[in-house]
């Protein structure tokens, strides 16, 4: 499975969350068929909650890591 | 109470800090709430703001009929167009520069670079309304209606116990019907999180205590000038004595726990502003900073799209004059005179709603068009 990383820490609001909608609907075919995961990085508090809730919504798996002064989200699975 | 003015001091510093831990925890960032309405169709966070509107408004009325505060607080004006006007520029700022007065200090205090070029921003825009001041006053002397009446009930003629209780009947149904739709719960893994609803109230309290100790409730940017004022009176000290708006006494009032008339203004030298305002400002970027220590979240990363540092100071400068030009920044019209319902406080968030349109908008083509990312780890 491929997997491709986005660091989007230090962005400004809601900068974080709208490129990993962004990405996800870049990626949606792939990460429907379960070929891909894509992975971010932020430390924005906000988007911990905002983009698991978004990714969800659309049917994704959603895994969060927290790291160190970082979080990591996980969008993986394909829809449900 | 011999010093009113260290007492202010320290209890300022106190709910400062408290705010700032709130806020952080909480992610209570009131230029999101407007912002995520427009961009993305999401609410939730915005009635986090209409729960924290209602349970001061009914604290505040409280207050009033126990005789125990100022009835309006001052410095409030009558209303005037320039409220909208000024509510439409901070609307665009705080969008773009992605927080508030208050956001872009809990911001700044977690590490955010790009809140501290927002804070920078503020104190400039500031520093730039003080030259346009005079203009400015005249066209607010020339346009303001009511003279002399300052809320809706004043306006109007009617006791301001009235609009509350039929505003509280409303709210209550509202809140009522949310709870049983389970709209207050926010799910979110963010360690230390704490539910919206829960820092709503808890701010509340702290704007209730302010209002009763210091005669007002919470406001930071006079003091965002104050310090652009220090800096000005440094490089340019024959510019700034010149500077009519420097000069004025902005407030000016009764401390209603000692009786004692206090009176401040934007320009250089201590006063009750620097008393208010300046540990507010500390408080809420060591609270911040306190809880996100304790999180091992704190980190500070400058390494993002060259746009942004853009959007984050035009923002800032754009909030700094937009909240003299309605004389009060969003944290002084929400959370103090909305609930009071002042005319100006009503006309402020009228402008609001149009400028956080245009901020997303702006926002969305000008600084998401660059995207790309930059590696801070």
């Amino acid at each position: 499975m491929q997997v491709i990383k986005y660091d989007i820490c230090g962005q400004i609001c809601p900068s974080t969350l709208l490129t990993a909608l962004k990405e996800i609907n870049n990626y949606s075919q792939q990460l429907m068929d379960g070929e891909i995961t894509l992975v971010f990085y932020t430390d924005n508090r906000d988007a911990v909650t905002t983009i698991p809730e978004s990714a969800a919504n659309m049917g994704y798996t959603v895994n969060v890591t927290k790291m160190e002064k970082c979080y990591m989200l996980e969008i993986s699975g394909g829809r449900k | 109470m011999d010093n009113p003015y260290a007492f202010i001091f320290v209890l300022c510093l106190v709910l400062g800090l408290l705010s700032g831990i709130i806020m952080h925890r909480s992610d209570f960032c009131i230029a999101g709430m407007f912002r995520d309405l427009f961009l993305l169709k999401r609410t939730v966070m915005l009635r986090m703001l209409l729960l924290l509107v209602a349970v001061s408004m009914l604290l505040f009325e409280l207050l009033r009929l126990y005789g125990i505060a100022l009835y309006p607080f001052p410095p409030t004006g009558s209303p005037s167009p320039a409220a909208v006007i000024g509510g439409l520029f901070f609307g665009i700022g705080m969008v773009l520069a992605g927080g508030c007065v208050a956001g872009t200090l809990y911001k700044m205090g977690a590490g955010s670079f790009l809140s501290f070029i927002s804070f920078v921003g503020i104190i400039a825009g500031s520093l730039f309304y003080a030259e346009i001041h005079p203009w400015w006053t005249a066209f607010v002397k020339r346009t303001t209606i009511f003279q002399g009446r300052v809320t809706i009930p004043q306006i109007i003629g009617i006791d301001p116990g009235f609009p509350v209780i039929v505003l509280m009947a409303i709210a209550s149904c509202l809140f009522f019907r949310w709870y049983k739709e389970a709209k207050w719960e926010r799910p979110s893994v963010a360690s230390g999180y704490i539910q919206p609803w829960k820092a709503a109230i808890f701010l509340a309290f702290i704007g209730l205590i302010s209002y009763m100790a210091v005669g007002k409730p919470m406001g930071v940017t006079t003091g965002y000038t104050k310090l652009g004022a220090y800096l000005e009176y440094f490089l340019f000290k024959g510019h700034l004595e010149g500077t009519a708006f420097f000069k004025a006494k902005s407030l000016d009032y009764v401390h209603p726990l000692t009786s004692i008339r206090m009176q401040g203004g934007a320009g250089p030298g201590f006063d009750v502003i620097s008393a208010i305002e300046f540990p507010l400002i500390i408080g809420i970027i060591f609270g911040s900073a306190l809880s996100s220590f304790l999180l091992k979240e704190f980190r500070l990363c400058f390494r993002v799209p060259y746009r942004q540092y853009i959007s984050s100071f035009a923002g800032g400068f754009l909030m700094g004059i937009a909240a003299r030009l309605s004389q009060g920044c969003n944290v002084a019209h929400l959370l103090g005179g909305l609930p009071l319902l002042t005319g100006q406080s009503i006309l402020f968030l009228v402008g609001l709603f149009p400028g956080a349109w245009l901020g997303s908008r702006i926002f969305v083509n000008f600084v998401m068009s660059q995207g790309g990312q930059r590696s801070c780890r």
